[in-house]
């Protein structure tokens, strides 16, 4: 363990802000290559053992509650200078190194069991809008997951915790949508680069340590999270292309019934088989696959729009409901997503004439209505 | 290990110190090469290993002659590496042949012209199979394995000396292939990027200087980049011309190539002839293109999903990294089908054949014992037309697809479906 003495440290005075990190700064000058207090093998170097027994270190909390750095998560009865140990949750900071970092500061497994425990609760919060709740979790959970890196823990229940977080980042992915306002698409990009971050991390874990033969609980359902996020041969979110990714997977986890899905999914995606796509997702995919698969299930909508509409011949229109039915829409919501359609002129190309043909057979007055808005559209 | 008597151990070392010098002086880069095969195993070799195992103290040795001892460094390293070699200590064995090829390829660099190229090639293909060797000694001690990763930080250096403008630079393409099999076989194919851009892109690299051999490497490597990043056009490009300039007579090489150029080929809707594959031993293909020939969409989905087998082709394709090309050739199988309705329908009564009948298509589905509803049906027709894989279009009310009267099922013609 360091001990080294630290002028006061100072933040940023961002409240709860997915933005930047904050510096600590020390007065005294580093000597790192003179570690007396390390023993033992080069790899056991960094590895500290925290012993912060509270959801946030008390060093932090009285600094931010005297900064005026809470959270409204954090703040007791409202007060923006006061917490409590039951409310404060340690701040994601970048440290420089892993010398500069007290084992005080830093939570031990129970301690970050029952932070994320917490921290997951305030999901279903209803006070606030919902991108401020994503908020700070996203941050504090990010904290969490430094905490278990700086630590080099893996362990069942260091995978269950990880587990959690990515369900986190999925379901804020689907929630986030909903939301509106300026900064919704950049909380967007960094969920998912943290996303990105953590199920590296998750898959590193799984790996480390692994008997023959074995997968973890849920590590099919996780490896199957991969491989929706790359449908697209053009989405790099992770950096490697799926085909490479396949190469390194155990034969139980290719066997597995997710991934097995997932690849009937990549099949009718690949292929353009909306139909397969839509009825395989609806009848097979856990929560975490369909929120995941979202954008793909608008794409495969647009995409069998567009080929019935440059595919059916004009004279025989095609009835409104059977194609809502076929792509697994409420026919109110389809109805008025196709208007919508037509309206911001997406992608289709003989938009006139088609649009009389897909025109509902169910009332010829409401076909009519069709194209008159549509006249006024263009 | 034999019994070696002291002076006899003497001999030895002097014997193959004097050949080492005397291959620098009058740059015999055979010999040299022989010399330093630690991966032959040749007897000489072997026989000199056991010589260091009983002298113990082969530096004195070298220090006695001038003409030794210019070499010291290097041979002090090299000894002790084939000593650690011999006794089946490869992690030991890895670490001092590194810092032979270090104090080597100072040396080399010193050499103005590029007469010990080949032997240099040697020093690269023996540090890289002892680093893989040395990985897997230390895996079994459940250490982590990075004695591979460290060769391939040495080849770079290598390739750096090599990248100039003199005569040495022919040589840049063979370091390059053993970077090219060090990352595959860590897994780190984005590293290949680097030296990729390096050879296309500096001027003083010409692609037609380099010898043919490594040119037909780095082609089948680059096309099987190619594969996995799903460029099928540029994979064609390059693994045909690895296949071109291939020697015929190294069939395992061959092999190799077809492996990965055939599902691209497919892809492409070119067929290869069954003697092809039966002569290169690619059985695993042969399910596929029958499939793709007859529009046999059963058995295309057998070939590709999961056995109860042992033997388990998905996971061969998946480890290849072929699988996903092989996936998308559903929708050419379908068109093959298609064209088999149509055909018959011809047969029977030309003057309606151009009209498909869902009806028609769903029943030929389900003697391949696929169950498929209309919707579906409907669906993949429409695909079919989008993609301009047939042509004509689809009446919902009268669920017909009514044919193009001029070539209804347009062949790919080298190009990719959809595109």
């Amino acid at each position: 363990m360091n001990r080294r003495s630290r002028g006061s440290s100072s933040s940023s005075g961002s409240v709860g802000g997915a933005s930047d990190s904050c510096r600590r700064r020390s007065d005294v000058p580093r000597n790192r290559n003179n570690d007396n207090n390390k023993g033992g093998d080069s790899a056991d170097v960094s590895f500290i053992v925290g012993t912060c027994s509270s959801m946030c270190p008390e060093r932090e909390r009285v600094t931010r509650e005297r900064l005026r750095d809470l959270s409204v998560f954090e703040r007791l009865h409202g007060n923006p200078t006061k917490s409590s140990s039951d409310l404060a949750v340690k701040k994601f900071c970048r440290t420089l190194s892993a010398a500069d970092v007290q084992a005080s500061d830093v939570r031990p497994l129970p301690v970050l069991e029952e932070t994320l425990r917490y921290l997951l609760s305030l999901m279903d919060s209803r006070e606030h809008p919902f991108e401020v709740v994503h908020d700070f979790i996203f941050d504090r959970t990010r904290s969490v997951r430094q905490d278990l890196s700086i630590q080099n823990l893996a362990s069942e229940r260091v995978i269950h915790l990880y587990e959690e977080i990515v369900k986190f980042h999925v379901i804020s992915r689907q929630r986030l949508q909903s939301c509106s306002g300026a900064s919704i698409s950049s909380m967007h990009h960094l969920n998912m680069e943290q996303l990105a971050k953590t199920l590296t991390t998750l898959y590193n874990i799984y790996d480390v340590n692994r008997k023959p033969d074995y997968i973890y609980e849920n590590e099919a359902e996780f490896r199957s999270l991969y491989v929706l996020l790359h449908l697209n041969t053009s989405s790099g979110v992770m950096g490697e292309p799926l085909s490479l990714w396949f190469r390194k997977l155990t034969s139980n986890l290719i066997k597995s019934k997710e991934m097995c899905f997932v690849r009937k999914l990549l099949r009718s995606y690949r292929n353009g088989n909306y139909r397969s796509f839509l009825r395989t997702t609806a009848s097979e995919a856990t929560y975490l696959q369909y929120c995941i698969s979202e954008p793909h299930i608008r794409e495969m909508r647009s995409f069998a729009v567009e080929c019935i509409n440059n595919v059916c011949y004009k004279l025989q229109p095609y009835p409104l409901l059977r194609l809502s039915q076929n792509l697994m829409m409420k026919y109110i919501i389809f109805r008025s997503w196709m208007l919508n359609l037509y309206a911001m002129s997406v992608v289709l190309r003989y938009v006139l004439i088609p649009m009389a043909a897909l025109c509902c057979q169910r009332s010829r007055q409401a076909s009519a209505v069709q194209r008159k808005v549509l006249k006024t559209m263009i | 290990m034999a019994y070696v008597s002291m002076g006899e151990a003497h001999r030895r070392i002097t014997e193959y110190l004097n050949r080492f010098c005397d291959a620098v002086s009058y740059q015999d880069s055979s010999m040299l090469c022989r010399l330093l095969s630690f991966s032959s195993n040749s007897p000489s070799l072997l026989s000199l290993a056991d010589a260091l195992n009983v002298f113990q103290d082969a530096s004195s040795l070298i220090r006695q002659s001038d003409k030794f001892s210019e070499y010291g460094e290097i041979l002090a390293h090299l000894f002790r590496s084939l000593q650690s070699y011999r006794v089946g200590n490869l992690v030991e064995a890895y670490l001092a042949f590194e810092k032979f090829a270090n104090a080597f390829v100072q040396e080399f660099r010193n050499w103005e012209s590029a007469w010990a190229l080949e032997a240099l090639y040697v020093v690269c293909y023996e540090i890289r199979i002892l680093a893989e060797k040395a990985d897997k000694e230390l895996t079994s001690n459940g250490k982590s394995p990075e004695k591979l990763k460290a060769a391939g930080s040495l080849l770079m250096k290598v390739f750096g000396v090599l990248a100039g403008k003199g005569p040495k630079r022919v040589g840049a393409l063979y370091v390059t292939c053993q970077l090219f099999k060090t990352y595959f076989k860590l897994g780190t194919v984005n590293l290949c990027r680097s030296v990729i851009r390096s050879i296309e892109t500096a001027r003083i690299f010409d692609f037609e200087e380099f010898p043919r051999r490594d040119k037909v490497t780095y082609m089948y490597y680059t096309g099987r980049l190619e594969v996995f990043n799903e460029n099928f056009p540029a994979a064609d490009t390059k693994l045909s011309y690895a296949l071109q300039h291939c020697n015929p007579k190294r069939e395992r090489n061959i092999r190799m190539i077809l492996k990965y150029l055939i599902p691209v080929k497919l892809s492409l809707g070119i067929i290869p002839k069954d003697e092809l594959l039966q002569k290169y031993n690619l059985h695993e293909y042969m399910n596929v293109v029958q499939a793709l020939r007859k529009g046999d969409l059963r058995l295309l989905r057998h070939a590709l999903q999961e056995h109860e087998d042992r033997y388990c082709i998905v996971a061969v394709f998946l480890r290849s990294g072929v699988y996903l090309v092989l996936e998308k050739l559903e929708l050419q199988v379908y068109q093959r089908l298609m064209k088999k309705i149509y055909i018959i329908q011809k047969l029977s009564d030309p003057a309606r054949a151009h009209q498909l009948k869902l009806e028609v298509i769903a029943k030929a589905l389900r003697w391949l014992e696929i169950d498929m509803d209309l919707d579906e049906v409907e669906c993949i027709m429409t695909i079919l037309i989008y993609k301009n894989l047939v042509k004509g279009y689809l009446a919902h009310k009268s669920k017909v697809v009514v044919l193009s009267k001029q070539d209804p099922f347009p062949k790919l013609n080298g190009k990719p479906v959809g595109s």
